[in-house]
């Protein structure tokens, strides 16, 4: 069973004169434990694409579905209840709460949850030594290196358990040594816990891991290709 | 909850200088309202206090006509009944007979009008403070014939001093002019030169020996031990003694009962600007908070933040701002108050005629009710909250997938 599908989706930007159609008819599956790479020339409509997927922005036609469920409809506070249980965010500027350590920012969506301060404690420490950040719990963000600031994004957004992680540009502002860390953690946590990952890049060392790669061509998909690693 | 409060605390202490100024405006501007409304305030009690305790008191008794005419034929007949349902009343501190004659003073070389107000010395000592008044010389003590009290201003106007003679000219109740010489045994001074210089003060068996008539009352003044039982205790005389007009202080004297309401008011207005000036102030920071953490608001509400919780976060900002301005504000401010209040603040190098000829003291002792400082803790609170309604709007309307791209 598909954990995202959408159908016929289209976004249409209105915010200048001229309409610009950011997506277009896009119909697409992806399954649990896929290592999806959305890839293509700036403004293709990877990011959008990732918006109307992640509930963070609704399409001007068309519908998104996460295990059968219509998120396209949902009413705001329904929608952000929904990506709290269901998506984890990676985003390229990292984006950590800079007043909280690394323990506490992957700690604090589980508080949103409602977990009890034990599981917290317990999953939040588990998550930051699986990215390698055991020694950083009480560090803040602006303490941490860019890479390491991007790995406790990683565990934050393991944090809900959800269906599947959205990263948009994840390894953007990373050096070499940082991003294929970063991918390493990535791919083993694809590979051993099936976690499905969404990438949008334009990083050739992501296209390089993942298992499939959509290419978006002025808001349409041109290709869908499918890799064994 | 409490990360939630955590977080709050923190941002408050991100962009430490501008919290630090901002706490510091808060604090500054409530000290300066609190200072200018304890200095305020502490004048007009002194006004309002010195009124009641040295010029009007709680309650005055006069005939109908003898407030028309002041002739002193009017008289409070039942002045006996009365005194003796007064002293056994627990509500009366204390009360006061008078004999009350309109006359002239002269010396050798002044003349001046006056109310000539024969008194019982021991009866003034505790319903207008009189001894407590005096400047100069004693209270009709150095003098055993014909003593008289005269307020400074009367007396630096006809430049007498203690021991002096001056002569007292005034209608008997016969109609006939009499005089009689009398010897200043004492000056005092209240908080308003209009009364020193128009009351004089003398023995009331002397004034009748003079007047031709004894036990002449024409007002009874009465001080209560509570200002608040004053329109009760009135409406209560004024129901056993029909014939008379009973009148409360707010009556007897309409601008005291102004004063009161009018500072009231400014004390208001005062706090109001204060308020005002804070809520923009305040308006405008977390306007700026919401404008430079836009990309990290986005985060909190694309990862699963409820829109309450991101909207509580930015009034718990606030409020911490403001409650840590606040106390820092209301301790300076109360603490300048307490080291003030005992000694009081001399404005006399800026005239201290001028603040007597308007009733108030040169001294101030700057004071404040508790129950103030408990209703603009309120109010800051309350404005705070309403301050921050709008940039916590401002922060639940961003579109998540705009906010996180913002740079």
């Amino acid at each position: 069973m598909a954990v995202i599908k959408t159908l016929d989706l289209e976004k249409i930007y209105n915010s200048t004169h001229v309409p610009v159609k950011a997506l277009n008819k896009v119909n697409l599956e992806i399954e649990k434990g896929e290592f999806t790479a959305i890839v293509g020339p700036s403004g293709s409509g990877k990011t959008t694409l990732l918006n109307i997927v992640g509930g963070l922005d609704k399409p001007t036609a068309g519908k998104v579905f996460i295990d059968d469920e219509e998120i396209n409809t949902m009413k705001d506070n329904k929608l952000i209840n929904f990506r709290l249980r269901n998506i984890g965010f990676v985003f390229q500027s990292y984006n950590l709460i800079p007043v909280l350590t690394a323990k506490e920012n992957v700690s604090f969506i589980m508080l949103l949850q409602k977990k009890s301060k034990k599981e917290m404690d317990r999953r939040a420490e588990e998550l930051l030594r699986e990215v390698g950040m055991a020694d950083k719990f009480d560090v803040r963000p602006n303490k941490l290196s860019g890479g390491q600031q991007q790995r406790v994004a990683v565990a934050r957004a393991l944090a809900s358990r959800p269906k599947f992680i959205l990263a948009d540009e994840p390894t953007a502002n990373l050096d070499t040594a940082s991003a294929f860390n970063l991918l390493d953690i990535m791919a083993r946590l694809n590979r051993e816990e099936h976690i499905t990952l969404i990438f949008s890049t334009h990083d050739q060392r992501v296209i390089e891991r993942a298992r499939r790669v959509i290419t978006l061509v002025d808001g349409a998909i041109s290709k869908d290709e499918q890799f064994n690693q | 909850m409490k990360l939630l409060l955590k977080i709050s605390w923190r941002n408050v202490w991100r962009n430490k200088a501008r919290s630090i100024v901002f706490i510091l405006a808060i604090g500054f501007g409530l000290w300066g309202g609190i200072f200018a409304t304890a200095l305020m305030k502490g004048m007009i009690d002194q006004q309002f206090n010195s009124s009641i305790r040295n010029l009007v008191s709680h309650i005055q008794i006069h005939h109908p006509e003898f407030i028309k005419e002041k002739e002193s034929t009017y008289t409070i007949t039942r002045a006996e009944e009365i005194s003796s349902m007064l002293d056994g009343n627990s509500k009366v501190n204390a009360h006061a007979e008078r004999t009350v004659v309109s006359g002239m003073l002269a010396n050798a070389s002044f003349t001046s009008g006056v109310e000539i107000y024969g008194i019982n010395a021991e009866q003034e000592k505790l319903t207008i403070s009189l001894e407590e008044s005096l400047v100069e010389g004693d209270y009709f003590e150095s003098v055993s014939r014909n003593p008289i009290l005269l307020g400074h201003t009367l007396a630096d106007k006809m430049k007498i001093s203690p021991g002096n003679r001056i002569i007292l000219t005034f209608q008997d109740l016969n109609g006939d002019i009499t005089s009689a010489a009398f010897r200043v045994s004492g000056i005092y001074r209240t908080s308003n030169s209009l009364n020193d210089e128009r009351k004089v003060y003398v023995l009331q068996d002397d004034l009748a020996v003079l007047l031709d008539g004894y036990g002449i009352i024409n007002e009874i003044a009465i001080l209560l031990n509570e200002l608040d039982e004053t329109n009760a205790f009135r409406d209560e005389l004024q129901g056993l003694f029909p014939q008379y007009e009973i009148r409360s202080w707010a009556q007897l004297s309409p601008d005291l009962s102004f004063m009161n309401e009018f500072t009231g008011m400014m004390l208001l207005i005062l706090i109001s600007i204060i308020l005002f000036a804070l809520a923009f102030g305040l308006l405008n920071t977390m306007l700026m908070t919401i404008f430079e953490r836009t990309r990290e608001l986005g985060v909190l509400l694309s990862v699963g933040m409820s829109k309450v919780r991101v909207f509580s976060m930015i009034l718990l900002e606030t409020t911490f701002l403001v409650i840590t301005g606040s106390v820092f504000g209301t301790l300076i401010g109360a603490l300048t108050v307490a080291l003030t209040q005992q000694k009081g603040i001399d404005l006399s190098p800026f005239g201290a005629e001028a603040f007597s000829d308007f009733g108030f003291d040169a001294v101030i002792h700057p004071t404040l009710d508790q129950v103030f400082y408990l209703n603009l803790a309120i109010l800051v609170l309350i404005t705070s909250l309403l301050a921050s309604v709008y940039p916590a709007y401002k922060a639940l309307k961003l579109n998540p997938a705009e906010a996180v791209r913002k740079e």
